[in-house]
């Protein structure tokens, strides 16, 4: 069965902005789905409507089954939304938040409020539970929006950048929480992210979007598995040396593909291993000494960067510490 | 859920969001009761005289009751554009519940609260001296009169909020329409207004429920007075109803 299905799915803001472009989903029930791509691609855009909050300019999409502007009520009562801002009454206590958040999606007092018991004790919240919420941190914040979404028992829950600016303890419980109710529970989750790592980690299936279209989709391994094999790494002091380098490169034995992005370029290749030292040598003689060089398996920002032909810019450490000049690997 | 139960969980969560923000209630209560001593004191003593009304501390209590439900239903709009600020409106326009009831919970609430200040007023104003015609039945009906006010008033307060979802919108509206109340026979009865002032008040529906509330103070039951009021209320609230739920449609349909 699919729980997400979207064809042509399209949000324009004016005549300038196309924010969605004409996008198909498919999610098969019971997956995570992982939404990835960076500030501006078009996630939250697309959240929004599949979520019943905005109109698409045009085409279609069934969100558990239910066409989301033939029948938004039924879609509402079906899924379960932690926006990309959390959205709470800051007056009201977490428990009363809960509580009146389960009531309102139609549980009975008494339901409501053990919901809301169990709850806090997940997102560990049961010590703050009886006071305001103005008093919470930012992540206690996120992890009682997070909570909102859960509280009737949703089949499908979407998720807007569920761990941006968390820190990583509370991330990895976010993690661990949305696989436990996905293998437990058959919880399908649509996530987005601009993190490599979560897509990499959680989801059954990604979707790279770029500019409001979808540039790749598939599981993270058959992803890696297009680029080939290995992935070498090499940046420069200039850009005109990175244009050389890729340019020599581009005729060396067994090479599957150059990209170059920016003064850094990435060389596909089976067996890189064997091939690092005829590199250095092929790009000492072609004037063009590489700065760093860094040996590895393909990842998703492989992927992201044929796809898109930028890197994914999302301020991870991982990423922070690819950039890194580092020694060789 | 249907539309009622979710009103009146939404209503529950505003009244006690003024429970745990005592200072504003205070606000509202305060200044109409300010109003109302200094009037009576500066101008009761020459009512008489100068306008034929003999018990001017009963001819002012229902204006500091319209007052202080004019205030007090300016709430309602400016919480919506703080709801909506903070992205807690989206968080219930996302549950299943009737998004009318979203609006209605805090309408209902102002009322409410309405006419909890109404009764507190009608006390002090008692105790003052002022007088109360029809009795315990007649304060009965001055409160109702004062719940379907204030539930139409905050309907202009949260129409400009689901409209704008700015703050500074939603109390510079407000403002706007306080004239209202004092383009009526509010300080003296219509018959000594000057022409103009006349023309106006006769035109202004909230002439029609100030007279019908101070006919149950001053004067005793009188059917035609309570009917034009009830029709004044009817027609303030069918107006700000309907703006109302064209605001939400624009809202909840971008
Ligand atoms: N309400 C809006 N009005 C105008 N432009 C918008 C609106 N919402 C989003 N956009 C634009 O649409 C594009 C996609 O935004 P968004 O879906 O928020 O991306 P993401 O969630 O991937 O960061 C951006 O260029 C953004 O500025
Ligand atoms: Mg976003």
């Amino acid at each position: 069965m699919l729980a997400i299905e979207a064809t042509g799915l399209t949000k324009h803001f004016g005549p300038e902005i196309r924010a969605v472009d004409g996008i198909d989903l498919r999610v098969e029930a019971g997956q995570i789905f992982g939404f990835l791509g960076q500030n501006g691609s078009g996630k939250t855009t697309t959240v929004r409507m599949l979520t019943t909050l905005l109109r698409p300019t045009a085409g279609t999409a069934r969100v558990a089954g239910v066409d989301v502007l033939a029948n938004p009520a039924e879609v509402r009562r079906r899924v379960g939304v932690a926006l990309q801002e959390v959205g709470l009454d800051e007056l009201q206590t977490g428990r009363e938040l809960l509580t009146l958040q389960g009531r309102l999606f139609g549980l009975p007092a008494k339901e409501a409020r053990e919901v809301a018991a169990r709850l806090l004790e997940v997102v560990t919240l049961t010590e703050a539970a009886d006071r305001p919420i103005r008093g919470y941190s930012g992540g206690m914040k996120r992890r009682l929006d997070l909570a909102c979404a859960l509280v009737h028992g949703p089949e499908i829950v979407f998720l807007d950048e569920p761990t941006t600016g968390l820190d990583p303890v509370t991330r990895d419980a976010v993690w661990q929480y949305v696989l436990e109710l996905n293998r437990e529970r058959g919880v399908t989750f649509f996530l987005t992210t601009q993190y490599l790592e979560e897509a990499d980690r959680l989801a059954d299936t990604v979707a790279i979007m770029d500019r409001g279209r979808i540039v790749a989709e598939g599981s993270p391994a058959e992803l890696k598995a297009t680029i080939g094999t290995d992935v070498v790494t090499l940046t420069f002091g200039s850009e005109a040396d990175a244009g050389r380098a890729a340019a020599a490169l581009n005729l060396f034995e067994g090479v599957q593909r150059v990209l170059t992005a920016g003064s850094e370029v990435a060389v596909y290749l089976p067996n890189g291993a064997a091939a690092v030292a005829a590199i250095v040598r092929l790009l000492d003689e072609a004037g063009a000494p590489a700065r760093t060089l860094v040996l590895k398996q393909p990842t998703l920002d492989d992927v992201f960067l044929r796809a898109t032909g930028h890197h994914l810019d999302d301020g991870s450490p991982r990423a922070a510490e690819a950039a890194a000049p580092g020694g060789t690997r | 859920m249907n539309v009622l139960a979710a009103t009146w969980l939404l209503t529950a969560r505003a009244l006690r969001e003024s429970v745990r923000q005592p200072a504003n209630e205070v606000a509202n209560a305060f200044i109409p009761l300010f109003f109302y001593v200094v009037t009576v004191g500066a101008i009761g003593s020459v009512a008489q005289n100068a306008f034929g009304v003999a018990d001017y501390k009963g001819f002012q209590l229902p204006v500091a009751i319209l007052q202080g439900a004019a205030g007090v239903a300016s709430g309602a709009g400016l919480a919506m554009t703080l709801d909506i600020q903070s992205g807690y409106f989206e968080k219930l326009a996302l549950t299943s519940t009737p998004r009318l009831a979203i609006v209605l919970g805090r309408m209902l609430a102002d009322a409410i609260k309405a006419v909890i200040l109404a009764g507190a007023i009608i006390v002090l104003a008692l105790l003052y001296g002022s007088e109360f015609k029809t009795g315990v039945p007649g304060m009965a009906v001055l409160m109702a009169a004062t719940f379907g006010f204030a539930l139409a008033y905050s309907g202009i307060g949260v129409a400009i909020a689901l409209k704008t979802g700015s703050p500074q919108a939603a109390q510079a509206g407000f403002i706007v329409f306080f004239p209202l109340l004092f383009l009526a026979p509010t300080f003296a009865p219509i018959e000594v207004f000057a022409a103009w002032l006349e023309a106006i008040a006769r035109a202004n529906p909230v002439t029609y429920i100030l007279l019908g509330m101070r006919s149950l103070v001053t004067e005793g039951w009188d059917a035609a007075a309570l009917a034009k009021g009830g029709v004044a209320v009817l027609a303030i609230g069918a107006v700000t109803l309907t703006l109302t739920l064209l605001a939400l449609r624009s809202r909840v349909r971008q």
